[in-house]
């Protein structure tokens, strides 16, 4: 038996499949062609089957259904948890940038109407610039600079939003290296599924791209960490075992971006033996750190 | 293939992507679309209101417009929702566009809706173009022909194009094709080659 669109064939016999578009749609889901004995369908079988009159009617109505199927298909893929936090991750990497500039732009144009002002030998924050210069200037430079922080104030409700999402979405890995870093492997990966399929070591070096290529073009050292040196365990790490760190971390996280995706509740005693492993490898290495000390062993 | 000068056309319904209109023909950007590029620089395969076609990575639906322009219909399939919705605009517009979301290595999936087609047009960003081109041949009669837009920087990074380049036409060959013409697109496209191949008789 071969199975169309339009309904069954076998032995020049035609059963057309009943219902509308959208139970036609869900049949074709169903149907399982092995490519090796596929014999395409014609439209005069169609017909035969009484799906339809001429080739107009053919085309008209295999489209019909074929529309149904894909915004079914499409809405499917955007119902997933993931696709909205993927947004909202990326939406705060651009707010981002957008201050970053926005800010070095206000502060060029503050340094022209004070030919003094410098941030050099300063450590004032760039929010307290921006603060300055919207209330020592007047007119336009002024609101852009309470643009800025009005900006900077929605960025901080964002990144809240975004921690909030992850702990929901992908619980277990954002309790091993938090809400916000897990959504950004989350959104850097594509999704949860292809973080979830993604094996360790390329979860370590997420977000490194070029230092990776690098090292693949031209052997310079490969990088040892990406997104996940944003997590206190990694930076705070000595920098000779932050290596040896993120690699644990990032072996663990892979198992947890798999729990996340395709179980999605925490799995506390998970997650106690994997704080405890990267624990146990943070200690060895800060005693390993002072033994291995070249001098040593060179004198 | 409909030419105004030297400027390549479609007839149809414009506004599709803002493209550039002459009189009601209109303007299909051999810098936009690779198949615009083969034709300009080669010879491609001619279009005509017979030829049923089915296109491999219909993206957008910036070039399936102007395929549909010319053909009877094309059987687009795309597997990402967001140039899938799209693409679905472009269709609604043009009845004789076939959406079809699914995966072009998987051609098992919309088996049972594609007919015998005339021409396969492949368009992906996959490192295994030459295999996802056999696989759909089953949809193609012999002396059907396959363009492939080779993205060569989307098979391996780090090989050279030109070796790319060669594995698949050997690999084209070795199927069962017969290779009509292969050039590179450049200046339209860096990177990219466009093989033309026929299905040999079996």
């Amino acid at each position: 038996m071969r199975s169309y669109w339009f309904g069954d064939v076998e032995d020049g016999q035609c059963t057309p499949s009943g219902g509308d578009a959208q139970a036609k749609s869900d049949r074709i889901r169903s149907i399982r062609t092995s490519m090796e004995s596929f014999v395409p369908l014609t439209w005069e079988t169609a017909v035969a089957c009484g799906a339809c009159r001429d080739r107009a009617e053919y085309i008209a109505k295999l489209r019909e259904i074929c529309f149904a199927a894909a915004d079914r298909d499409i809405r499917q893929q955007y119902s997933g948890k993931d696709a909205e936090l993927l947004q909202m991750v990326r939406t705060l990497d651009e707010m981002d940038t957008v201050i970053n500039l926005l800010t070095e732009r206000a502060v060029e144009w503050y340094q022209l109407r004070h030919p003094t002002f410098t941030r050099k030998y300063r450590k004032t924050p760039a929010h307290i610039v921006v603060k300055n210069i919207r209330e020592k200037s007047r007119g336009a430079l002024s609101f852009v600079a309470g643009e800025i922080e009005r900006l900077s104030a929605t960025r901080t409700e964002l990144a809240k939003a975004v921690s909030g999402r992850a702990n929901d979405v992908m619980p277990n890995t954002s309790a091993l290296i938090g809400g916000l870093v897990a959504a950004r492997l989350m959104a850097h990966a594509g999704g949860l599924s292809d973080l979830s399929r993604m094996p360790a070591s390329a979860i370590q070096v997420l977000g490194a791209r070029t230092a990776l290529f690098a090292h693949i073009r031209t052997k310079t050292p490969p990088p040892k960490h990406g997104i996940i040196f944003q997590h206190r365990r990694v930076h705070n790490a000595p920098r000779d075992c932050r290596g040896k760190v993120a690699r644990v971390l990032a072996g663990k996280l892979a198992i947890a971006a798999r729990i996340d995706h395709y179980r999605g509740v925490v799995d506390p005693v998970f997650l106690e033996s994997a704080q405890a492993r990267i624990d146990l490898t943070m200690n060895s290495t800060g005693t390993g750190t002072e033994n291995i000390t070249g001098k040593e062993n060179e004198s | 293939m409909i030419w105004i000068g030297d400027v390549l056309v479609s007839q149809g319904e414009g506004g599709v992507y803002s493209e550039r209109m002459l009189g009601t023909a209109r303007v299909w950007d051999p810098f936009r679309s690779k198949l615009a590029a083969l034709y300009h620089k080669g010879t491609g395969v001619e279009i005509t209101a017979e030829t049923r076609v089915l296109y491999l990575g219909a993206a957008n639906g910036t070039t399936v417009s102007h395929v549909a322009d010319y053909a009877d219909v094309v059987y687009a399939v795309e597997f990402a929702p967001r140039p899938m919705q799209d693409l679905l605009e472009v269709a609604r517009r043009r009845k004789n566009i076939v959406p079809i979301m699914a995966d072009a290595i998987r051609p098992e999936q919309y088996a049972p809706l594609v007919e015998m087609v005339d021409l396969v047009y492949q368009d992906v960003a996959q490192p295994d173009q030459a295999t996802i081109a056999i696989r759909n041949s089953a949809f193609l009669r012999v002396g059907g022909q396959i363009i492939l837009m080779l993205k060569t920087r989307s098979v391996d990074v780090r090989k050279e194009p030109d070796v790319v380049f060669q594995e698949t036409v050997d690999a084209l060959t070795s199927a069962g094709f017969v290779v009509q013409e292969s050039l590179w697109l450049a200046p339209y496209h860096q990177d990219h080659a466009a093989i033309v191949c026929t299905r040999s008789g079996v």
